[in-house]
C-alpha cells in the first residue's frame, strides 16, 4: 500500500492510503470522541462527534474524521474552539432528544451544558439514532433483523413493520454495541428477551446438568448456517 | 450481567496492549485477563507491575510485550509506585507541563504481591485515596517460582510447600478474603472478576477507571500449570469456580453489594475440584467440609447483597 504524509496537531504522521482519519489520528495519540464508530463495521458518519478541522490548499473546514480518507499533505487539528463549539451543539441537541438518558446527561455535563436548564424543548427518547444496532445486525451478525423506519423526527430502528421480530436470534450484539444502553436484554432461566425488538426465545436446557445455556432458535440458526451436527448443542459448554 | 456469547466478541476494541509472543504457559488465563484489562483501559494507561508471573513472561531482557508505559517494581510496592505515578501526573498537569487528559494509572500484582507481600503498600494507597486502579491477578499460589502456597491458596490445595500427604490434606487454612479487606477501606469501587466472563471483566475495569478514587479488582486467573489442569480446561475451570459459588462475581460500589452473575442453582463444588490435580487427594468428607464452607460464605454474601438492596 502507498503511504501518505499528513500533519496531525503539528506532528507529521505517515499513514496508509485509504485509511480513515479517525483511526490514524487516534493512533497518533489524539483524543477524539465518537458514538457511532466501531472498527468492525463500516464508517457511517451519523453522530458527527468525531469532527475535526482539515486544512487543505489553505482552506480550513470541518469534516467527520470517521468517513474521511487521509490525503497527502493535509493538516489536521483535533482540538480547537470551533470544534468544541460544534461538538457542544451536537450534545445539546442529543440532550434535547434524550433528556433522561444518563450517558447523554454525563456527556452534556462534560461539555459544560446546564443539564437542569436545557436550551431546547426536551423529549424523552432513549435512542440517539447512531445506527449501530442496525449496522451490526446486518454486517457482523448477518441476520438483518432490524432496520430504520420513518423519517425525520419519527425515525426509529425497528424490526419490519414495527411488529415483533421473527428473525432476531437474541445474540445481544446490538445490546452490547449501543452507546446509550437503549436496548435491554432480560435473561431468566426459561427465556431470553430483547425488549426493544419484542423478541422472546425459550432457552435450551443442557441434557447432562440441566442448566439453560442458549436460546433454542439461536441453536437452530447456527446448526443450519455452520452445518454443525445436530446433537452438538445437546450439552452445554461445561459438560461437553 | 448479559450473556453476549456469540457476535459481540468481534465488536471489542481492536487495540492490543500486551503483544503476542510472550512466555506465558499454554492455557494461561492470567495473561488473558491482562489482555482484557488492557483492551478495556486503552492506550492512555501507565502500569506499575509487581514481581510475579506477568513480569517474568512479558519482559525477558531485552524484549518487552508492553505497548503502554510499564514499570517493573519490587514485589511489595506496586500500589505505592502507582500512587506516586498518579500524584506526579496530577502535579505535571496542574503545572501545565503535559496536556490535561485522562490517564489511567494501573497497579497490577499477583495474589502473593497483593495479599501477602504487597498488603501494606496497597492498604496505604487505598487509604490515601489515589485515583488509581489496583488489579490483583489471583492464581492462588506463587506460580512463577514453582507453586509455593500463599495466603490466597484455598483449603485442601496441594502445593510444593503445602504438599498433601497422610497427615495433612495440603493447604490447611482457608483462602484470605482480599476483596473484603479492600471493601473495609471504604473505597468507591471493589469488584471480583474472572476472564471466563470477559465482558463482565471489561465492564468492571471500565467502571473502575471512571470512578474518582481508588478501585480494586480481584481477578481469579486459572493457572493450568499450578492447578494441575489440562490447558484447554482453563476457561471452564473459571466458569465452574463461579457456578459452584467458590468465587462469586460481585461488585461493591460505595459499600453497596450487588451480584454480577446470579446463579439460581449452584453446582456442587466437586465439579470444580475433580478436574484439578491439586485437589486429587481430597476425600469425600473433606469435599463435604469445603462445600459447607462455600455455602456459608455464599450465603453471607447473599445476605450482604439483600441488605444493600433493602437499604437503597
Amino acid at each position: 500500500m502507498a503511504k501518505v504524509q499528513l500533519t496531525i496537531d503539528g506532528r507529521t504522521v505517515e499513514a496508509e492510503e485509504g485509511a480513515m482519519l479517525l483511526q490514524v489520528a487516534r493512533d497518533a495519540g489524539a483524543d477524539i470522541p465518537s458514538l457511532c464508530h466501531n472498527d468492525e463495521i463500516k464508517p457511517y458518519g451519523a453522530c458527527r462527534m468525531c469532527m475535526v478541522e482539515v486544512e487543505e490548499h489553505g482552506r480550513k473546514r470541518l469534516v467527520t474524521s470517521c468517513t474521511y480518507p487521509v490525503k497527502e499533505g493535509i493538516s489536521v487539528t483535533t482540538q480547537s474552539d470551533r470544534i468544541f463549539r460544534n461538538r457542544k451543539m451536537i450534545v445539546e441537541l442529543l440532550l434535547a432528544r434524550c433528556y433522561k438518558v444518563p450517558e447523554v446527561r454525563e456527556m452534556a455535563r462534560n461539555y459544560g451544558i446546564e443539564v437542569e436548564n436545557p436550551r431546547f424543548e426536551t423529549r424523552e427518547d432513549t435512542c440517539i439514532l447512531c445506527g449501530m444496532c442496525v449496522r451490526v445486525c446486518d454486517e457482523v451478525v448477518g441476520v438483518h433483523a432490524i432496520g430504520f423506519a420513518g423519517r425525520g423526527p419519527d425515525r426509529v430502528p425497528t424490526p419490519p413493520f414495527k411488529e415483533p421480530s421473527e428473525l432476531c436470534i437474541a445474540c445481544g450484539a446490538c445490546v452490547y454495541v449501543c452507546p446509550v444502553d437503549a436496548i435491554k436484554m432480560v435473561q431468566t432461566p426459561e427465556a431470553r428477551t430483547i425488549k426493544r425488538w419484542q423478541r422472546t426465545l425459550p432457552m435450551k436446557v443442557c441434557k447432562i446438568c440441566g442448566e439453560p445455556f442458549m436460546p433454542e432458535y439461536q441453536i437452530e440458526y447456527f446448526t443450519k448456517r455452520a452445518k454443525i451436527p445436530e446433537d452438538f448443542f445437546e450439552v452445554c459448554p461445561n459438560c461437553r | 450481567m448479559e450473556n453476549f456469547n456469540v457476535y459481540a466478541v468481534r465488536l471489542l476494541p481492536k487495540g492490543e496492549y500486551i503483544a503476542p509472543g510472550h512466555r506465558a504457559c499454554q492455557g494461561c488465563a492470567e495473561v488473558l485477563a491482562v489482555r482484557l484489562v488492557g483492551k478495556a483501559l486503552g492506550r492512555n494507561t501507565v502500569i506499575a507491575c509487581a514481581t510475579g508471573c506477568m513480569e517474568i513472561i512479558s519482559s525477558p531482557l531485552p524484549t518487552t510485550s508492553w505497548r503502554v508505559p510499564w514499570i517493573h517494581v519490587a514485589f511489595e510496592n506496586a500500589a505505592a509506585v502507582a500512587s506516586g505515578v498518579e500524584a506526579g501526573l496530577k502535579v505535571l498537569m496542574r503545572k501545565g507541563r503535559i496536556p490535561k487528559k485522562k490517564i489511567n494509572v494501573l497497579a497490577m500484582a499477583g495474589d502473593g504481591g497483593t495479599s501477602d507481600i504487597g498488603l501494606q503498600a496497597l492498604s496505604g494507597a487505598l487509604e490515601r485515596g489515589h485515583n488509581m486502579i489496583y488489579v490483583c491477578y489471583d492464581n492462588e499460589a506463587y506460580m512463577n517460582t514453582g507453586i509455593q502456597r500463599s495466603s490466597s491458596t484455598p483449603f485442601g490445595a496441594a502445593t510444593t510447600t503445602s504438599p498433601a500427604g497422610k497427615v495433612k490434606p495440603g493447604q490447611v487454612t482457608w483462602k484470605k478474603n482480599m476483596p473484603e479487606i479492600a471493601v473495609a477501606h471504604n473505597i468507591p469501587y471493589v469488584a471480583t472478576a474472572c476472564p471466563s466472563y470477559p465482558f463482565d471483566l471489561m465492564e468492571k475495569v471500565k467502571k473502575a477507571a471512571e470512578v474518582e478514587g481508588p478501585a480494586y479488582i480481584h481477578i481469579l486467573s486459572v493457572c493450568p500449570t499450578g492447578w494441575r489442569l489440562a490447558p484447554d480446561l482453563a476457561i471452564r475451570a473459571g466458569r465452574l469456580a463461579v457456578e459452584t459459588g467458590i468465587f462469586p462475581l460481585y461488585e461493591v460500589e460505595n459499600g453497596k453489594y450487588s451480584l454480577s452473575v446470579e446463579i439460581p442453582k449452584r453446582r456442587p463444588v466437586e465439579d470444580y475440584l475433580k478436574i484439578q490435580g491439586r485437589f486429587r487427594h481430597l476425600t469425600p468428607d473433606l469435599i463435604q467440609k469445603i462445600q459447607e464452607h462455600v455455602d456459608k460464605k455464599y450465603n453471607n454474601l447473599l445476605a450482604k447483597v439483600r441488605f444493600s438492596e433493602e437499604m437503597s
